[in-house]
C-alpha cells in the first residue's frame, strides 16, 4: 500500500459542487483548453492566494512579462491540485519554473500530511515535466491572533524545507515579510480578512518573489 | 412562519477561518486613528454593506471619494450580514446612503427566504439610521452555463423588485445587465471565477450605482423638479 493511499493530502480528489453551479470543474476545464495555445515560461498553481495575485495590477506588472500562466483555486487544498495537474493542466505546456503555493486550506490534515501533499505535487511536476523547475511557496501565517492554523503553516514550511533540501529541481522559498508584528498580531492592511492579501501585501510578497524567479529563469536558460 | 434568512444569530460556519475573520469593529477604528476612521470623517456618506471581497484599487478610484466605508466579508449569508449590523457595526455612523449587496452566499434557503432576509436587512437600517437611503443590489448571475443557483438569484431579485418599493427610502438596483451573454455563458474577464468579479466587471457595475448614489446624494428627482418649479 502506498503512502498516498493513507494520506488524503496526498490523494488526487476533484473539488465537490457544493453549491450547486459546478465553477471548480468550469474553472479545471478552461486552464487544461487555456493551455492549448500558451506557452507559459512560467506557471503559478496553488489557491486564492495565486488566484487573486491574476486580480491585481502586480502580475501585469512582475509577472506577464515573465510569460507567466496562473492556474489557481480559491479554497484548494493539495489534493485539489494534485488532481488537476493530474488531469490535463500540465498536458499541453513546458513552464521552465512552476511556482506552487498551497496548503492553507488543508483544514483536518496534519502539518505532516499537508507537507506529503505537497511533496506529492512536487513529485507529480517532475513527472510530467522533467526539465521544469518547482518553487515552492511558504505558506503565509493566517488570522489576527496567534492560533493553531499559524502554527501548523509554520510547521508544514519547516517539514517541506527539510523534504526538498536534498532535491535538485525543487526549493522553498520564504515569502512572508514579515506580517506577524511584535504583539503578534497580523494587519488588516496586509491581510484585508487576515488570510487574503491586500494590493500592499502583494506588493511585499511579490517583489522578493519575482527578483527570486528572473534569477531562476536565468538559471535554466544557461542549461 | 420564522423566515430562517432574517435569523440573527450568527450562523456557525463550517469552516475553521470564520473565527479568524474579524472585520476590524468601528471601536478599532476610533482608536487606532485610521484613516477610515468614521467619527473623523465629518460627514460619513455611505456605506457600502455585502458580502463580497472588495479590490482596493477600484475602491479607491470609484468609491472613496465618495467618503465610502466597506464592511462585506467574503462568504457572509443574510444571518451573518443581520447579527454584524445588530453587533455595532452602526452603532457610531450616520451615512446618507447605505448600499446592500448579499444574498448569493445562503445556500441553505429558498428564494423567498433569502429576499425575506434582504427585506429584514433594509428595515433594519431604516429603522436604526433615520437618515439613511437604503439602495440593494440585485444579485448578480452565477456559474459559466446556466444553472439552478441563477435561477435562484433571478426569482430573489424579483422578489425584491415586488417587496422593496413598500417600504420607504429603499430602493433596488439591478447591476447584472450583460454578464450573460447570448451563448448564456459567463465569462472569466467579467467573474474570474464564475462568482466573483474582475476589475473590468466591478468598473461595469459602478457605473450604473455612482449615477444612483449620486442622484441620491445631490437630492431626488422629486426634490430637483420642485425646486424647479
Amino acid at each position: 500500500m502506498s503512502s498516498e493511499d493513507s494520506n488524503p493530502a496526498a490523494t488526487p480528489t476533484p473539488g465537490v459542487d457544493t453549491q450547486g453551479d459546478g465553477r471548480w470543474m468550469s474553472l479545471h476545464n478552461h486552464f487544461v483548453s487555456n493551455s492549448k495555445d500558451k506557452e507559459p515560461d512560467v506557471l503559478f498553481v496553488g489557491d486564492s492566494l495565486v488566484q487573486l495575485l491574476y486580480q491585481f495590477e502586480v502580475w501585469q506588472d512582475l509577472f506577464s512579462p515573465l510569460h507567466a500562466l496562473n492556474f489557481g483555486v480559491g479554497g484548494d487544498a493539495t489534493q485539489h491540485v494534485l488532481w488537476r495537474l493530474s488531469n490535463g493542466e500540465l498536458g499541453h505546456i513546458s513552464p521552465k519554473v512552476v511556482v506552487l503555493w498551497v496548503g492553507t486550506n488543508n483544514h483536518g490534515h496534519t502539518a505532516e500530511q499537508i507537507c506529503g501533499g505537497i511533496m506529492a505535487i512536487v513529485q507529480l511536476i517532475k513527472d510530467k515535466l522533467p526539465k521544469a523547475y518547482t518553487l515552492v511557496l511558504g505558506v503565509l501565517p493566517r488570522g489576527k491572533m496567534p492560533n493553531p492554523l499559524r502554527e501548523r503553516n509554520a510547521q508544514v514550511n519547516k517539514l517541506v524545507q527539510e523534504a526538498v533540501s536534498s532535491l535538485p529541481h525543487a526549493s522553498l522559498l520564504n515569502v512572508d515579510p514579515g506580517f506577524v508584528h511584535s504583539d503578534g498580531s497580523i494587519s488588516h492592511q496586509d491581510l484585508y480578512d487576515y488570510l487574503h492579501l491586500t494590493p500592499q501585501g502583494y506588493q511585499a510578497v511579490c517583489q522578493p518573489l519575482h527578483a527570486h524567479l528572473k534569477g531562476l529563469l536565468e538559471k535554466q536558460a544557461e542549461n | 412562519m420564522q423566515n430562517i434568512g432574517a435569523v440573527q444569530h450568527p450562523c456557525a460556519r463550517k469552516y475553521s477561518g470564520y473565527i479568524d475573520k474579524n472585520y476590524p469593529s468601528s471601536e478599532a477604528f476610533r482608536m487606532s486613528g485610521d484613516e477610515m476612521n468614521p467619527a473623523a470623517v465629518a460627514q460619513a456618506v455611505e456605506d457600502i454593506q455585502g458580502d463580497d471581497r472588495w479590490m482596493s484599487q477600484i475602491w479607491r478610484e470609484l468609491f472613496s471619494p465618495l467618503h465610502a466605508l466597506n464592511f462585506g466579508i467574503g462568504g457572509d449569508t443574510t444571518c451573518n450580514v443581520l447579527w454584524r449590523l445588530q453587533n455595532g457595526e452602526l452603532d457610531n455612523i450616520g451615512p446618507k446612503v447605505t448600499v446592500v449587496w448579499v444574498g448569493t452566499n445562503n445556500h441553505e434557503h429558498s428564494a423567498e427566504q433569502v429576499a425575506g432576509g434582504i427585506l429584514a436587512i433594509a428595515q433594519l437600517l431604516t429603522s436604526r439610521l433615520p437618515k439613511t437611503k437604503v439602495v440593494v443590489l440585485g444579485l448578480l448571475a452565477r456559474g459559466e452555463w446556466p444553472n439552478p443557483l441563477r435561477e435562484k438569484n433571478v426569482a430573489v431579485n424579483s422578489f425584491l423588485r415586488s417587496w422593496l418599493p413598500r417600504l420607504g427610502h429603499t430602493q433596488f438596483l439591478d447591476v447584472g445587465a450583460g454578464f450573460v451573454h447570448s451563448d448564456e455563458t459567463i465569462s472569466t474577464r467579467d467573474m474570474f471565477d464564475f462568482l466573483h468579479l474582475t476589475a473590468a466587471g466591478y468598473r461595469a457595475i459602478s457605473k450604473p450605482l455612482i449615477d444612483l448614489l449620486l442622484q441620491i446624494l445631490e437630492g431626488t428627482p422629486e426634490e430637483k423638479r420642485a425646486s424647479l418649479v
